[in-house]
């Protein structure tokens, strides 16, 4: 069926990619946990439902061995799924050095973009591809939800805080263009809060960013 | 007490009902108001999710939108789950289950019940002037400008159902620890009345911190106070940790009743004794205590240090452990038992075990930061809190009403509708909630009254399933209703379960025991073998 959305979107980034492979680990595991419990939960139902032989059940309270097995299993699963994660965290949280810094503002109903070089848009997100991009993010009035599917990172956008995240698309993906939905609730409009992103090389992105400044400034009257 | 076991002079409604400091009729009029609340709450939701059968959203405006989707969730956490699972099956069972006459303090908990009507009917009321719209979370500063008495009204209500819950956390702290029958130690406890101890504890420490929450909330609405302005040196983060120290607790809270109503209804249907009581017992405890050291994990996105999350992750996975055992206890409890298909064992079984679980795996996703930047605000999260609190709470409720509906009556549901209901409930919760996993994954934002198109077709799955949901609960109720004046008369005992509950007449005489009992061992028995003849014998009155 075309265009029905039932899984993760594509992968933009680098960073995307090792998430969903860190979301298909743990998939895997509660998956497989998940059978198991379904498969006993429908065996001993049937298994073990009352009939004329079977009129009652077996006269245990409980068994040690199988208390200890079943703590202790799920808790070093559990505990190696976290420090796993770990990592992934701390790569997140800092950014390569030197990146562009774009600066986004939320507004009731619309993203503000800020560039380096004093461009100002709404809704209209550019990026460089194959370079790091730092968005350093706040909002004007109510908190926003500053979320990029593809790059499968979000950050709210408080009013006098600012928050950060980072990522690098792939130049493969260039001359493509993603959703930039608002994502925590911020009123009336929250549904319609939404900015498109589209990458660019870094050539064209050098040249749009120098266009737009120019054709803002005469729009401006100057 | 002298007030419990006071025989009235004269029967009338205002004597009966209005005036009883009886925590059985406390608890009757606590179900049923919460039951009427869950109708409520529950054609909010229709209306949420008629609004998304279409893209475009034509079915009410954004505004009208936002205000639906926050009186579901108010209602349903703050007038329907707690209440049902603490006020309803806490107080009626509770007393019961200790073998005491009557709650500690009976007439704080006939306030109990009085101030939560209060806050449902300020709700109701409110209503007509102006509903809330920033969600069952209320963050500022949206709520803080948001227009209109919506919020006040909101935190109102939020109040009066808080201080119906600490006092009511109060009585069943005392009842259980004071007024326990001679013999009956922590360790021959019911396991229901376990979860009610720890439960009460959560609501004795956490209802406080959502209450200044709140109340600063309102201070910062109309008295020109700042704790949430960012521009005078407030903070928005601070209302969030608050919220949440206090929520997290209460997503346990509207749980851990629930896992003690389970406790009760495998053994009963299987034959057996509880697996593992006191791991079961136990895991309570742990579940109650590490709840209080989970709350950012809400929080994961909303301001703090992307590395500040990773104590909370870890304690987040953790907390599954415990509930993982009891899954495991519960199973076990199945295992090599003889199982009765009643209406309450499917809803325990296949319906609680058979869906909380997807609920607790999802939660082990979100637990997770690096995933949680991806998922948080999408639907994936609304799928969650959907499969633990429908999949969960509410299958434990259906459990737990079927199971005790010939006690509290005297008499019995008519069964086949009780299936039928039960099928709706089951299909109708995985084909509503399991599709928003998909619509998460893929990016759909939660609290949208409109979205992008390629989200149409499991929104339109998910309506479906809402509406599957509506018919099951019209028809499981109808029969509680139908049944409670024409069901068919029953013994006192119809399933053989072993708390003290069922050794007293149904209904229980007002005052519970002719005789306080003694009690010698833990309820979790061996079933004798029984002959053909009773299993077939009619069940007569
Ligand atoms: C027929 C059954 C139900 C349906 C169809 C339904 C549907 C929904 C939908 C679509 C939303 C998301 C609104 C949005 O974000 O745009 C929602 C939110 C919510 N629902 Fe339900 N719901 C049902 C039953 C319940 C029950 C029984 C509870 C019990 C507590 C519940 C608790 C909540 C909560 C707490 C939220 C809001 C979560 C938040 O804002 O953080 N729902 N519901
Ligand atoms: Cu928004
Ligand atoms: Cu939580």
């Amino acid at each position: 069926m075309p265009n029905v959305a039932s899984w993760l979107p594509p992968a933009l980034t680098q960073m995307a990619q090792r998430v969903d492979s860190l979301f298909y680990i743990v998939l895997g595991i509660v998956a497989a946990f998940f059978v198991i419990v379904e498969v006993l939960l429908i065996t001993f139902l049937i298994r073990y439902r009352r009939t004329r032989k079977n009129r009652t059940g077996k006269g245990v309270h409980g068994n040690n061995l199988f208390e200890i097995i079943w703590t202790l299993v799920p808790t070093v699963i559990l505990v190696f799924m976290g420090v796993i994660s770990v990592k992934y965290v701390y790569a997140q949280q800092t950014p390569p050095p030197h990146p562009v810094v774009i600066k986004v503002t939320g507004h009731m109903w619309y993203w503000e973009f800020q560039y380096p070089n004093g461009l100002d848009t709404r809704n209209v997100l550019d990026v460089p591809a194959g370079q790091p991009v730092l968005f350093d993010i706040t909002s004007a009035d109510v908190i926003h939800g500053f979320y990029i599917p593809a790059v499968r990172v979000q950050q709210d956008a408080l009013p006098g805080r600012q928050t950060q995240f980072w990522m690098q698309a792939d130049t493969k993906d260039i001359g493509q263009s993603f959703p930039v939905p608002c994502d925590q609730f911020c009123g009336v409009d929250h549904s319609k809060m939404h900015a498109t992103m589209t990458v660019l090389s870094p050539s064209d992105f050098q040249q749009w960013e120098a266009s737009q400044l120019q054709k803002q400034k005469a729009s401006s009257g100057s | 007490m002298e007030a419990a076991m006071r025989i009235p002079a004269r029967k009338s409604f205002f004597r009966d009902w209005i005036c009883t400091v009886d925590h059985k009729k406390i608890g009757i009029m606590y179900g049923v108001t919460a039951l009427f609340f869950f109708l409520v709450g529950g054609l909010f939701a229709l209306g949420v999710r008629t609004e998304l059968w279409t893209p475009y959203g034509r079915f009410v405006d954004s505004q009208t939108y936002n205000e639906f989707y926050t009186m579901h969730a108010t209602v349903m956490v703050f007038l329907v789950i707690i209440p049902l699972l603490t006020g309803a099956f806490g107080n009626y069972l509770v007393p019961l289950q200790v073998g005491a006459r009557d709650m500690a303090f009976p007439r704080m908990n006939a306030l109990s019940y009085w101030l939560y009507l209060v806050s449902g009917l300020t709700l109701m009321i409110g209503m007509f002037f102006g509903m809330p719209d920033a969600g069952w979370t209320s963050y500022p500063p949206y709520s803080i400008q948001s227009q209109g008495p919506g919020i006040d009204i909101w935190v109102m209500t939020v109040h009066l159902a808080g201080l119906a819950s600490i006092l009511g956390s109060i009585n069943f702290i005392v009842t259980i620890i004071k007024m326990r029958a001679p013999g009956m130690t922590f360790n021959r406890m019911p396991l229901f009345t376990w979860s009610m101890f720890v439960t009460a504890f959560m609501q004795l420490f956490a209802t406080p911190a959502l209450a200044g929450a709140v109340t600063t909330l309102l201070l910062d609405r109309h008295f020109g106070t700042v704790f949430y302005t960012a521009a005078q040196g407030g903070d928005p983060m601070l209302y969030q940790h608050l919220f949440w120290f206090y929520s997290h607790p209460a997503v346990y809270i509207m749980i851990l009743p629930g896992f003690g109503i389970i406790s009760e209804v495998l053994p009963v249907f299987a034959r057996k004794p509880i697996f593992g009581y006191h791991a079961i017992a136990y895991s309570s405890v742990a579940i109650g205590f590490l709840g209080f050291f989970v709350w950012a994990h809400h929080m994961f996105v909303a301001g703090m240090a992307m590395s500040a999350g990773i104590p909370f992750m870890i304690s987040s996975l953790i907390i599954a452990v415990p509930t993982s055992v009891k899954i495991f206890n519960w199973l076990a409890t199945i295992w090599g038992g003889a199982v009765e298909y009643e209406v309450p064992m499917m809803f325990a079984s296949l319906g609680f075990i058979g869906s909380f679980i997807i609920g607790g795996f999802s939660g082990v996703i979100v637990a997770n930061v690096p995933l949680d930047m991806a998922l948080h605000d999408t639907y994936f999260v609304v799928a969650h809190i959907h499969y633990v609190l429908f999949g969960g709470s509410v299958m434990t409720i259906m459990a737990g009403i079927f199971f005790w509906f010939p006690k509290v009556t005297g008499r019995m549901f008519h069964k086949t509708w009780g299936y039928v209901g039960f099928w709706f409930y089951f299909v109708g919760t995985q084909v509503t909630f399991f599709p928003m996993h998909l619509l998460g994954l893929a990016g759909m934002p939660r609290r949208y009254a409109t979205y992008a198109p390629e989200f149409h077709l499991w929104n339109q799955v998910a309506t479906i399933g809402s509406y599957i949901l509506g018919v099951g609960t019209i028809i499981l109720l109808v029969n509680l209703m139908v049944s409670a004046k024409y069901g068919r008369k029953v013994e006192n005992n119809p399933w053989n379960a072993r708390t003290l509950e069922w050794t007293v007449s149904s209904p229980p005489p007002e005052h519970n025991f002719d005789e306080i009992p003694v009690v010698t061992e833990n309820p979790y028995q061996p079933y004798p073998d029984l002959e053909p003849e009773t299993e077939s014998a009619p069940a007569g009155a």
